[in-house]
């Protein structure tokens, strides 16, 4: 390896704190740190096709102007100099946004998501957009119009869905963190699969707007990044209330990062005794558990404990999000059914035929299973964790529905279980690297609190990574 | 069972909102259904809805952290 790429490698092995601090100090500059992340795009491009589209010279520009301004001892924020990539539905004004999809090929939104403007505002560099499940509807990753995603650990694998490039590009150290967006554990799936941290706030947390919906009642926006201590910068500079989502919380978002003291001391780690493990691989178990005697060496207490509901509460998730995308949906659907990929048009066909007295009846449980929850589960603990996923990464050929893999159907429903049922109750999760399989591919474990609990969930996610090296270990990088 | 609730599910989308079984997988999908409309069956008589107005939001109000 010649010297240069020595230290291009150096570069985007940081963190995406690390990453900022460098900067902030002038030990590096945002133009050396795009530049990495740009060529660690194109070598790793060609193998997990994380990216749909790359703006290297705008990327640049925005980068030289940073370090100007940073010469000139002003800073924009907490993100100053640091490049991101997002998964490619946040709208960017006057820029392509595809959401994944054919349909949406030749669309340029007018305005630009909140997400990404705090983002900006906050000195980050957009580099370009991701890949992603075709409108964020699938938990594999895999994309019929622009070619599947793969996982840097494996490439035969599935990096997840629906942010798979994010997942991808993160662990494969292209890029230092990506939004992604969670409406089932399209977040967490693929930080668990790709072995990288990712966090989706209290439904409400972060603001929708720009983000191209899938389900009104559960899209959640939130980071992928390195360490949980990334995901604290990126939840709070892009969490708080929008004016232009009026569905977005007033709850002030609190300080993520100084929660983070690695205190575990009489904390009370609920472990569910039902739905969770149902049919877990026993090798995702194992992981798991060894990670509760972790939180345990630093002072947790770790009680097994019944989560309410449950059986209502997967019934109830495995609809609300497919009536509401059914809607969103329709009129393509009935335009342009061709343009869609076979498993998401299968998915959505389904969707036209749930009574709406059942989808009604989803909605209004909510509230009094989330109440049961703060009774029954968080008046005994004060998280509680998970398995991410239940079973061990899936190939993208075993999963595949379009080329008729058996089974594959069913595979995407265990895949999603755990996630999608948290996304219904509108908690704070964040999935964690916790271990690898047999075969090499990550293994992770989610952790949920109450409501606007973020803080509390990422100090227990950081203190694990203060103790393991799961987030650490690095892909061979493809190509 | 299957052959039924794919009818059933062919002429709601149809009638309701004029769209059509896009391929033959749609198929698998629609059959996949009977697992919800049985987890349904399950919850009936659990949970009720409540009388006094309250909404999902105001639960996650009513059960928040709570900084000491």
């Amino acid at each position: 390896m010649t010297a240069a790429r020595e230290r291009a490698s150096a570069l985007t092995r940081l963190t995406l704190v690390q990453a900022c601090e460098a900067v902030q100090r002038g030990e590096v500059t945002s133009v050396a740190l795009t530049e990495a992340a740009l060529d660690a795009f194109k070598a790793g491009d060609a193998t997990i096709n994380a990216s749909i589209a790359l703006d290297r010279e705008e990327a640049l520009e925005t980068a030289w102007g940073l370090d100007k301004l940073r010469k000139a001892g002003r800073q924009l924020g907490p993100l100053h100099g640091v490049p991101l990539a997002h998964k490619d539905m946040y709208y960017r004004a006057g820029k392509p946004c595809t959401c994944g999809s054919k349909i949406r090929r030749a669309f340029r939104p007018a305005y630009t998501a909140t997400a990404i403007k705090r983002l900006e505002d906050a000195g980050s560099i957009t580099i370009g957009s991701l890949n992603m499940a075709e409108f964020a509807q699938n938990p594999t990753g895999h994309n019929a119009h622009f070619g599947n995603c793969h996982n840097p650990w494996h490439l035969d694998y599935c990096p997840g869905g629906s942010s798979s490039g994010s997942g991808a590009a993160v662990a494969a150290r292209c890029i230092y963190g990506a939004l992604g967006s969670d409406t089932g554990g399209s977040i967490r799936l693929p930080a668990s699969m790709c072995g990288v941290t990712g966090i989706k706030g209290t439904q409400t947390r972060v603001s929708r707007y720009g983000a191209m919906p899938l389900s009104f009642s559960a899209d959640n926006v939130g980071p992928l990044a390195r360490t949980a201590r990334d995901c604290a910068r990126l939840l709070r500079t892009i969490g708080g209330h929008d004016p232009a989502d009026p569905t977005s919380s007033t709850e002030p978002v609190g300080d993520y990062e100084a929660a983070l003291d690695g205190d575990l001391r009489e904390l009370r780690i609920g472990v569910p005794t039902n739905f969770f493990f149902d049919g877990a691989d026993p090798e995702v178990q194992a992981a798991f558990e060894a990670a509760m005697k972790v939180l345990e060496s630093r002072g947790a207490r770790i009680l097994r404990l019944a989560i309410p509901h449950m059986d209502a509460v997967n019934t109830y998730a495995s609809i609300v999000s497919r009536v509401e995308s059914a809607t969103i949906h329709a009129q393509w659907m009935r335009e342009r059914p061709q343009d869609y990929s076979i498993q998401l048009s299968g998915r959505l066909y389904a969707g036209y035929a749930i009574p709406a007295v059942h989808y009604v009846e989803a909605l209004s449980r909510r509230g009094p299973i989330l109440r049961a929850l703060g009774s029954e589960v968080f008046g005994k603990v004060d998280v509680f964790a998970t398995p991410t996923i239940r079973m061990k990464v899936p190939t993208l050929a075993a999963t595949d529905i379009d080329a008729g893999a058996p089974g594959a159907i069913e595979a995407f429903g265990v895949i999603s279980a755990n996630t999608r049922a948290i996304n219904y109750m509108g908690l704070p999760s964040v999935s964690i690297p916790c271990g690898f399989d047999g075969k090499g591919l990550p293994i992770g474990f989610q952790i949920q609190g109450r409501p606007f609990a973020e803080a509390r969930v990422l100090k227990v996610a950081d203190a694990f990574q203060h103790d393991t090296d799961w987030h650490e270990r690095v892909p061979v990088r493809p190509g | 069972m299957s052959t039924n609730i794919e009818r059933q599910v062919e002429e709601q989308a149809k009638v309701w909102s004029g769209v059509a079984p896009p391929n033959a997988a749609s198929g698998n999908f629609t059959r996949g259904l009977t697992e919800a409309i049985q987890g349904f069956e399950r919850t009936r008589g659990q949970l009720g809805f409540e009388d006094e107005p309250s909404s999902f939001e105001a639960a996650l109000q009513e059960t928040k952290e709570r900084t000491p």
